[in-house]
């Protein structure tokens, strides 16, 4: 069920135990159906599960929308090396809130996730990279990992099935780029968590230069369902394209903010006047996010009639990133809430590449004159051009994700910025 | 795989309409160097790993969505790279302009300026204006320790200074400190380079002025220099360098990349031994002895004299010779004894206690041997005398009776009445000798930086060098001297030009056999192994 | 697990449609008190704390501590992994991350200093000084930033009487500007040690401060689990 608040239209199936104390047990997980698909996964060839998993379309829900069959499905096959499963559980894109919720209310159901998955690549090694920040969540996360190798589900023998598959919950120390695969791959290893050029992909030289697959930890937490319900149960949801329920994380300017569990494809003008209660104090929408900091903002407009799946929003000129819907009214500074954006940015970017490097520092610069009045017209070409510069041409996409909100911005709110620029009229302030 | 062996299969691409076939595993800015065409980068350097961080390289395959880093895209068959297309231009336009953000325009008192990848570059194909009206960012400048200076600001953050240290010297002692744009290279607070011994490299590659050597700031402006390829005199390795030289002085030593001998590094130790090449207290004139008193006088009337009281002499020759002097010199020496009934050689060179090897390229290492010839000296015939310190051993020599010849070696560890009882002592060097201050013949001769000539490193490799420095006064090869006295007496043809000096060499040691001077090229050659191609 | 007497609506307790403690919001009755030895090997590298109570001088790493970084070393395929997991522990009984400590660890795990200190440098939760009893992290990006982050963040400074980074002359308060924690449904969303506030407004600050100030010594009962006890008296006990 969402949490704080749920909704009827929700389908609470990761959700489902949200809020509820008794889930996280390993007790109250098993009565609620724990681990019967782990032991399902485990009496299936690794390559029945893979399959199972590729046939119910589940994309990555951690921004990317790869699927997450077919990632599987790279893993080499007798290697002879060590395979290693990593669950990423940084999340620390802006707007987004689900993974700490369920690695908090259903820490068993994430584990669950990573031991099939684990088991359908062939590692017998997970970590789970957990945000620095979580503790409390981690500690969570941790007690249930004690109590699933106590009950025998994880360790040398899992669940008696002969296979070995051994969780680590490991933390990271505050780093948004950590977050990127290959970033988390490299802090994992205790290094500055760069992230590293591809190829070589994960999939032949991963963590500790190991075959590796990353999956977020919602993708994760679906898997058990679909194993223990199939593939088709789980198409029942959502498009061809975008099978199945996703969380979405809505902040901002709504009634009830919080995780909402809906099927892809849902409205987002439904989401937010209905599931969400609408707009606070009933003000008027002025844009929304629905992917999260990286993505392109969506006006008013372009929200109404935007579906949330992934091929839908970037019908709508967005992408749906990890389904984190920044919702923002009238009342809304579009200059300062881009400019913030862009510093966050700016804080985290790792500092390999130039163009991110420099291109963010100076977008930010551009951006703090503009919002200080000193700007002018031609700073506006010089954004445009200076992140069109950053996008494409760096190692990872952190500094796509500069010019995203910076672009679009411009290109949508182009009246708030010349405001500002010429008579020095800001939104929200008095 | 490639590492087993079989890198004999071969890939042909397209890179800017011109077709290139190149084995296997290349990357495409390596096979577009063979093409002759430089991918400009930062990061890249062929001695280190590549992180493909400096977007510089990046190129436009057909097909591929994005722009590629050419540093680390490998090629394949039938690949068309376009590295001039207007996209390919059109990025690196944005990169550079990115760079000259924060980088200070100081061009006019850095010491890169003029060898600066970043102005090199930005004149090649920068905007024209940059567009940025903030103010820069300031790291300010740090004293790595021993002699590396870091201007924070002028930093590209290209890391090769953090991957030598951890890759090639293996000794991290520089990181990357904080992150994005507040990223900066540094040491662990105050330690600084001390402890390494190859920390001079990472001057070399940085590619703009962020590294500077304390020793040179503001001494040249490096289009003032001339560069004479040579060979380092510190020990028996025998590292390809380049003499920096102006005003007639050596301004520095640089390494010149030989990929058998030091790829493209040198250490610390001979990197700081160059002064000693610009010597004030030179010979500059032939003098002779005459009863009481000496007598300076041109080089045909010193001879004639020399090879007359040479012929004159008797109780045989003995010659104590220098490991800094090239084997023509010695070869001449040799040369000299044959014509006058043979003799003996002795020769002392310093020697540390131990190797200090460069983990990353282990077959560079400061040598024990720290005078970089006495593989080609003890070749010739010469024995090794004295201590580690280049000292003693010479008992025989200052008993001897007959003819002493000393070339190069100043005896400066020798007390007065050395060599008394010689009948006839000849002194070639380069330096005053306070012990040979009454000699008979006191001869000026070049070092190795005013003349050519070859060295013959530990392994037995024959590598040549050229003059940087025009030598003083009136100052002649050793072996153009020594090589006109033995003609004269033994009625040979002289050698009068280096490469007919070296071939006089063949037949006396098995390490010049089947060599040419030619041959040598630039990076040297060892007897019986093919020559290496010289000049790439 | 005690209950905080003020309210903070944002948990789900408030909403009305759950029935919450808070110890049942944070997990604290599900995980109890951990051990400071680390329990399972598999989540030792899981718990550093950012306990009130520091100790910038203690040893690294003795007694329970000791034991916890040798079952976090057993984990990873080799000593370079446990950095992270190490400083972390580093900065749980310390409270921040000086080179003298950078140094220790990197001795402890065969790394030089200046790599360490690069590492460390690049992870903006290592307190590279020291803090104050509660490090108060006011996330003021997008979503918090929408519904008043900077004024909440404004008032944590004023009514501790701190500048941004600096940390309040009586040591209990360091206020630092936090990227978003994750708590985005809940702005503004606050991390003051291990434990994250939420839907905090500015009216909410004086309380929360008031809160903590009473856990001060003398002032009432620790914060955060384990807490009771500080990383010198443990090691203290143990020997």
């Amino acid at each position: 069920m969402g949490y704080p608040y749920s909704h009827e239209k929700e389908v609470p199936i990761l959700s489902e135990h949200f809020g509820d104390p008794e889930a996280r047990t390993l007790e109250g997980w098993q009565k609620r159906g724990g681990y019967e698909a782990l032991k399902k996964a485990l009496g299936m060839s690794p390559d029945a599960v893979t399959e199972e998993v590729k046939a119910s379309g589940l994309r990555g829900r951690g921004g990317a929308g790869f699927p997450c069959g077919l990632k599987w499905s790279f893993m080499p096959k007798d290697s002879g090396k060590p395979h290693y499963l990593l669950c990423n559980a940084d999340e620390s894109e802006p707007g987004t809130f689900k993974d700490r919720e369920l690695l908090r209310w259903t820490p068993h159901q994430v584990i669950e996730g990573c031991a099939i998955a684990a088991y359908a690549i062939g590692a017998e090694q997970i970590y789970i990279y957990c945000r620095g920040e979580f503790f409390e969540a981690t500690q969570v996360l941790a007690t249930a990992v004690e109590e699933a190798y106590e009950a025998g589900i994880l360790g040398e023998d899992a669940m008696g099935s002969g296979t070995r598959i051994d969780v680590t919950v490991h933390v990271g120390a505050g780093a948004y780029i950590c977050g990127e695969e290959t970033g988390l791959m490299n802090s994992l290893e205790g290094r500055r968590g760069l992230p590293r050029v591809k190829p070589p992909f994960p999939a032949a030289v991963g963590a500790f230069g190991m075959p590796t697959t990353i999956n977020n930890v919602e993708t994760l937490a679906a898997v058990g369902h679909i194993l223990k319900n199939g593939a088709e149960w789980y198409r029942q949801w959502g498009t061809e394209k975008s099978p199945g329920t996703k969380l979405f994380c809505v902040s901002g300017h709504v009634k009830k903010p919080g995780n909402y569990e809906l099927p892809l494809h849902f409205p987002l003008s439904e989401l937010i006047y209905d599931v969400c209660g609408g707009i606070r104090d009933d003000n008027e929408l002025k844009a929304v996010i629905p992917g999260g900091s990286s993505v392109p903002l969506l006006s008013a407009e372009e929200a109404m009639s935007c579906h949330l799946c992934y091929e839908g929003v970037v019908e709508a000129g967005s992408m749906l990133g990890c389904a984190s819907v920044i919702v923002m009214d009238h009342t809304t500074d579009i200059v300062r809430q881009v400019r913030r954006m862009a510093y966050f940015y700016m804080h985290e970017s790792c500092g390999q590449c130039t163009p991110c490097r420099e291109g963010s520092a100076w977008v930010v610069k551009i951006l703090k004159r503009i919002e200080e009045g000193r700007g002018t017209e031609e700073d506006l070409d010089t954004l445009m051009e200076v992140t069109d510069q950053m996008v494409g041409t760096t190692i990872c996409v952190l500094s796509d994700s500069v010019a995203a909100p910076v672009q679009s911005s411009i290109q949508k709110f182009r009246n708030e910025y010349l405001a500002l620029i010429r008579r020095g009229e800001r939104v929200g302030v008095a | 795989m490639a590492e087993n062996g079989q890198n004999t299969e071969t890939v042909t691409l397209t890179i800017d309409g011109r077709t290139v076939t190149v084995p296997k595993g290349t990357t495409i800015l390596q096979a577009a160097e063979e093409l002759g065409t430089t991918v400009p980068h930062y990061c890249y350097h062929a001695g280190l790993s590549s992180p493909a961080m400096c977007r510089l390289c990046l190129v436009e395959v057909e097909g591929a969505p994005k722009l590629m880093p050419s540093c680390v895209t490998q090629v394949m068959d039938g690949q068309v790279v376009h590295t001039e297309s207007e996209s390919a231009e059109r990025m690196r336009r944005g990169v550079l302009e990115f760079y000259l953000v924060n980088h200070p325009l100081d061009c006019p008192i850095c010491d890169q300026s003029g060898e600066c990848k970043l102005q090199d570059y930005v004149h090649q194909e920068g905007r024209e204006h940059g567009r940025s009206r903030e103010p820069k960012r300031i790291f300010g400048r740090d004293d790595f320790g021993g002699d590396v200076l870091f201007y924070g600001d002028r930093c590209v953050m290209c890391t090769r200074c953090v991957r030598f240290m951890t890759e090639v010297e293996q000794k991290p002692l520089l990181t990357v400190v904080e992150r994005g744009n507040r990223s900066v290279i540094d040491t662990f607070f105050e330690q600084g380079l001390e402890e390494a011994e190859w920390a001079g490299n990472v001057v070399d590659i940085c590619p703009v002025g962020a590294l500077v050597s304390k020793d040179f700031l503001h001494k040249a402006r490096a289009w003032d220099l001339d560069h004479a390829p040579s060979v380092c005199p510190s020990c028996s390795q025998g590292c390809n360098i380049d003499l920096h030289t102006r005003d007639n002085l050596v301004q520095r030593l640089k390494p010149r990349a030989n990929l058998e001998v030091n790829q493209y590094w040198m250490c610390d130790y001979g990197r700081g031994h160059y002064e000693w090449m610009n010597r004030g207290d030179r010979l500059e004139a032939p003098v002779v002895r005459e009863s009481d008193r000496s007598v300076a006088m041109g080089w045909s009337e010193a001879l004639e004299a020399l090879k007359t009281r040479l012929q004159a002499a008797s109780g045989g020759v003995k010659a104590v010779v220098s490991p800094y002097w090239s084997n023509e010199d010695i070869g001449a020496v040799v040369d000299l004894m044959d014509a006058l009934g043979g003799g003996e050689m002795v020769f002392r060179s310093p020697r540390a206690e131990d190797e200090s090897v460069l983990p990353g390229f282990p077959n560079l290492a400061r040598r024990r041997d720290l005078a970089p010839n006495t593989t080609g000296l003890a070749a010739l015939g010469a024995s090794r005398v004295g201590d580690d310190g280049a000292r003693g051993g010479l008992e025989d020599i200052d008993a001897h009776s007959g003819v002493l010849i000393v070339l190069g070696d100043a005896l400066v560890d020798v007390t007065e009445g050395f060599a008394e009882s010689a009948e006839l002592t000849v002194y070639l060097g380069a330096f005053e000798s306070a012990a040979l201050a009454d000699a008979d013949f006191a001869l000026p001769i070049t070092t190795f930086a005013e003349q050519e000539g070859t060295f013959t490193n530990h392994e037995g490799r024959v590598q040549r060098f050229w003059p940087g420095l025009q030598a003083p006064g009136a100052a002649r090869p050793a072996w153009l001297v020594l090589g006109a006295l033995a003609g004269a007496i033994s009625d040979h043809e002289a050698p009068i030009r280096a490469d007919e000096a070296f071939q006089t060499l063949r037949g006396r040691s098995s390490l010049f056999e089947g060599l040419s001077y030619e041959s040598l090229g630039t990076r040297g050659a060892r007897a019986g192994e093919p020559a290496t191609v010289s000049g790439d | 697990m005690s209950e905080i007497p003020f309210k903070n609506p944002g948990w789900a307790g408030n909403t009305g449609e759950y029935d919450l403690t808070e110890a049942q919001i944070r997990g604290h009755d599900y995980v109890g008190d951990r051990p400071l030895e680390g329990g399972h090997a598999a989540g030792a590298a899981s718990y550093p704390y950012m306990l009130p109570e520091k100790d910038p001088e203690a040893p690294l790493f003795q007694g329970p501590y000791q034991e916890r970084f040798e079952k976090i070393l057993t984990r990873y395929p080799n000593k370079r992994a446990a950095l992270l997991p190490a400083l972390n522990l580093a900065e749980e009984i310390r409270g921040h991350v000086s080179p003298e400590t950078m140094d220790r660890v990197a001795e402890l795990l065969e790394l030089s200093p200046a790599y360490v200190r690069g590492v460390t440098s690049f992870y903006t939760m290592y307190n590279k000084r020291p803090v104050g009893r509660y490090l108060v992290q006011v996330c003021t990006n997008i979503s918090c930033n929408l519904c008043g982050a900077e004024e909440v963040m404004e008032a944590f400074l004023r009514n501790t009487d701190t500048e941004l980074g600096e940390t309040s002359s009586d040591g209990n308060f360091t206020v630092v500007e936090a990227e978003c924690l994750a708590g985005c449904g809940f702005p503004t969303c606050v991390q003051i040690n291990s434990e994250y506030y939420e839907n905090v407004s500015t009216k909410d600050v004086p309380q929360i401060l008031e809160h903590l100030r009473n856990l001060a010594p003398g002032g009432g009962s620790a914060a955060a689990s384990g807490s009771e006890v500080t990383p010198s008296a443990a090691t203290e006990a143990e020997e």
